[in-house]
């Protein structure tokens, strides 16, 4: 433990104000969210709890019906605000890490393989990645949910809306994992190192796998973190649309979508504190991958 | 330079100025262009300005003649109307009495939505070319106001198409063009994206706008159809949300038109299905075929609140499927159900249900004003009564035929009777469905009562008022004991325009073109 203290990665992020600032917002947040059914002072997403008088209670302001007193205000249907964000983080950020696991999953694999194997097989794997980058990745996770969403039956949609989201994401985005690794597993597969598993007779799959995977894992670790944001606002993006997480279970994209309705009419409430949180999250993430980006990377030392 | 550029932007907006283009946005795209093949109101109210009917409502909602120029009784059994001479079809063609058959068994056939206008015609025979005759199976005093819809369609046009039915679900060629006589003529069609008009200059009637170009945009979003107006994107919206009307009215260069709508909106039930469709006790028998189930639900239901915070004050609530300003509304039923959980949970555990039960309710989500709320609200009210609704909101496009393929356990609603009398629901709504006599085409739920079904040809026949009020009262009541539908409010109506343009707003919320005048 004080090994890994007063290691020089420990060391960089101990002089990092924005580092450290950055990582407490994103660990208070995720804290937030884990626990949200413990913090949230009410479930908005059990209707029977709901009253719809308190519909539209300014912020820290008692409800001139009801008297009741809500934080953040409430919605339309008089849904606690900051219960819904609590909630809609929980989405938003299991959408966003799940996403990322799997883009870095079949990036990582794709990566490895063409790299390591080469041929033909490096470059039906890598212009298709080219041919995906020319499409931005929105559009790429819009098209891919629309297909699902075709083929999902209608009672099953809002439950599956989540994983079709993940997999949209995750399928637009692989393609910077799979460039990051093949280029370093390019790098690797000439070194002594695998020229001597190769000689001893251990499987393609076992190198891949046990000897250079762990060689080329800290840059992937950068592109993760900095994904997590784009995920992140991937998903806020398509929800907002209409197209990612349904009312049922609202992201904070859904959130802000519901709340632009509202805008207009001065309950800025519904949309401001959505939107400020997904504003936080996403940049306090991006910072600190921006961080994590420049003490890993040996040239700026 | 920038003076350069300001010169130039005044030379853009002055040319604009004076070639006249209307803009206009509503938040329902026409589902088709066909006159026969939906009845709903922005099908209806979009094609009133490109097809004509033999009779039209004018700015008062008052019967004129329009492809007829005088009607007359024959005797009780019919009306004969005179056509106007020396109207053409925007390609051209003569209108005569033969396009009015045509269109007659057009849109009463078993393909059109309309075919229920005509149930009570026996037969339609031409006397010659400027005079038909419809023969009524009994007298019917209301028949020339029960038509002001039904436009007439040119008979060479559509048979060269291959349009001679309408096509409900499906496309033919009159879903994406139009052959009519009106003042306005079909120029580009693109569904869900924009749909131009132009003034026809050979109509007969005296022009009393100076468009010269009118550009129809759907934009469901209620926000970005605000922010439009505001921006002078768009010279008309339909609706302007309630939420915003405050705040639009109070900015300078936009103006608010508002009114009471004729349109009732209500819950519907599967009467005649066996088993419930969708949430988790899909399979089980339907609970809403019990009459304590749906009062049940109608005592869940807190309208006060709705109308209070989702609706901002702006809506009536209602008891019948009628509002008050109707013909024949019974004044006696005024009353709602009270809003009574404890009284709603009695009702069901008498019922049955005391553990409550869980469906699948359908909704719009573009089609009546706050639509979708107000059913997330049902939701909640539902809940506090143990039952759990699952909701799945969807835009009309899906919405209609996911109804008619008796897809739902709860359904929402809104009904304005294109006649405003008390008669038009119970035909539409109430009565058994059936595709001979043309009757109960929107009873999706089959709501069926004999009594109904025998007071409706008597109230279509009678000439006394007073009688014809008690019938109409009587199945006024056996729709509230049965609790066929459960009546909600009455919608209000919010359009909203630039200050430079005048219009006309008609109750039944149909927007007609050659009323707007852009100064």
């Amino acid at each position: 433990m004080t090994q890994f203290w007063n290691s020089d990665f420990m060391w960089s992020f101990r002089h990092a104000p924005v580092a450290i600032v950055s990582f407490c917002v994103v660990a208070l947040l995720v804290f937030c969210a884990v626990f949200a059914p413990l913090i949230a002072p009410f479930d908005p997403f059990d209707p029977s709890t709901l009253n719809l008088m308190n519909g539209f209670s300014k912020p820290m302001e008692p409800n001139a019906f009801t008297g009741d007193s809500f934080w953040l205000g409430t919605d339309d249907q008089g849904r606690d605000v900051f219960s819904t964000i609590l909630y809609g983080m929980r989405i938003s950020l299991f959408v966003g890490f799940a996403a990322v696991l799997f883009a870095m999953v079949l990036g990582i694999s794709l990566g490895l393989i063409a790299g390591y194997v080469g041929g033909w097989t490096e470059t039906i794997i890598m212009r298709t990645a080219d041919v995906q980058l020319t499409f931005p990745s929105i559009l790429v996770a819009m098209l891919i949910f629309g297909i699902a969403k075709g083929f999902t039956p209608v009672e099953l949609r809002d439950q599956m809306a989540i994983w079709v989201l993940i997999i949209a994401i995750g399928l637009s985005d692989w393609v910077q994992f799979a460039r990051v690794v093949r280029g370093a597993a390019l790098v690797e597969k000439n070194k002594e190192y695998v020229q001597a598993a190769q000689l001893i007779g251990r499987s393609s799959f076992a190198i891949m796998l046990r000897h250079i995977l762990p060689n080329v894992l800290s840059p992937v670790l950068v592109i993760a973190t900095i994904s997590l944001a784009l995920a992140i606002i991937a998903e806020a993006t398509l929800s907002f649309l209409g197209v990612g997480a349904p009312p049922t279970q609202p992201s904070l994209g859904t959130l802000i979508r519901i709340g632009q309705g509202f805008l207009f009419s001065g309950e800025w409430w519904i949309l401001f504190f959505p939107a400020v949180t997904l504003l936080t999250l996403a940049l306090s993430v991006n910072l600190l991958g921006d961080w994590l980006r420049d003490a890993m990377n040996p040239r700026l030392k | 330079m920038l003076r350069v550029t300001c010169a130039l932007c005044a030379l853009l907006v002055g040319n604009a100025a004076a070639a006249e283009t209307f803009k206009w946005a509503s938040s329902t795209d026409p589902q088709t262009m066909d006159p026969h093949a939906v009845n709903s109101a922005p099908v209806l109210g979009f094609l009133n300005n490109v097809y004509e009917g033999l009779v039209r409502r004018g700015k008062d909602m008052a019967i004129e003649g329009a492809l007829a120029e005088s009607w007359e009784p024959i005797g009780s059994e019919g009306w004969r109307f005179n056509l106007r001479k020396g109207v053409t079809f925007h390609d051209g063609s003569e209108f005569t009495a033969e396009d009015v058959m045509f269109s007659y068994q057009r849109a009463s056939s078993e393909a059109a939505d309309t075919a229920s206008w005509f149930a009570p015609v026996s037969s339609v025979s031409i006397i010659d070319d400027y005079t038909i005759d419809f023969i009524t199976s009994a007298p019917n005093p209301i028949f020339p106001d029960s038509i002001a819809n039904f436009m007439i369609m040119d008979k060479g046009w559509a048979e060269a198409n291959g349009a001679e039915l309408p096509a409900k679900d499906a496309e033919n060629h009159a879903t994406l063009n139009t052959n009519g006589t009106g003042a306005f003529q079909l120029v580009e069609r693109q569904p869900g994206l924009t749909t131009v008009l132009e003034p026809f200059d050979g109509w007969w009637g005296e022009v009393e706008h100076n468009i010269t170009r009118a550009e129809f945009t759907p934009i469901q979003n209620p926000a970005t159809a605000v922010a439009a107006l505001l921006s002078g994107d768009v010279d008309m919206i339909d609706p302007v949300p309630i939420q915003d009307k405050a705040r639009v009215d109070q900015r300078d260069g936009v103006k608010v038109f508002g009114g009471i709508e004729a349109r009732v909106i209500m819950l519907g039930f599967p009467h005649a299905a066996d088993a419930l469709k969708h949430g988790s006790n899909a399979g089980d028998p339907n609970p809403f075929k019990d009459v304590r189930v749906r009062k049940a639900v109608a005592h869940a239901i807190n309208v006060d609140a709705i109308l209070a915070t989702i609706m901002r004050g702006a809506a009536e609530p209602a008891s019948q499927l009628v509002s008050p300003a109707m013909r024949g509304y019974s004044s006696d039923l005024a009353a709602r159900p009270a809003f009574d959980v404890e009284g709603a949970k009695a009702l069901l555990a008498e019922a049955g249900y005391a553990d409550g039960f869980s469906f699948g309710l359908k909704c719009p989500n573009d089609r009546y004003l706050n639509d979708e709320s107000v059913c997330q609200a049902v939701v909640g009210m539902l809940a506090q009564i143990g039952v759990t609704a699952q909701l799945d909101a969807m835009p009309v496009q899906n919405y209609w035929p996911e109804l008619r393929a008796d897809n739902y356990d709860m359904y929402l609603l809104g009904w304005s009777p294109g006649t405003f009398d008390a008669e038009h629901p119970i035909r539409f709504l109430a009565h058994t469905p059936d595709a001979e006599k043309k009757l109960g085409s929107w009873n999706f739920g089959d709501f069926s009562n004999a009594r109904v079904d025998e007071l409706l040809p008597m109230i279509q026949s009678e000439i006394d008022d007073a009688k014809r009020q008690a019938m109409l009262d009587e199945s006024a009541k056996i729709l509230q004991d049965e609790m066929a539908y459960v009546p909600l409010y009455v919608q209000p109506l919010v359009w909203g325009a630039q200050d430079n343009i005048e219009l006309t707003q008609r109750p039944d919320n149909f927007f007609i073109l050659r009323w707007v005048t852009v100064n």
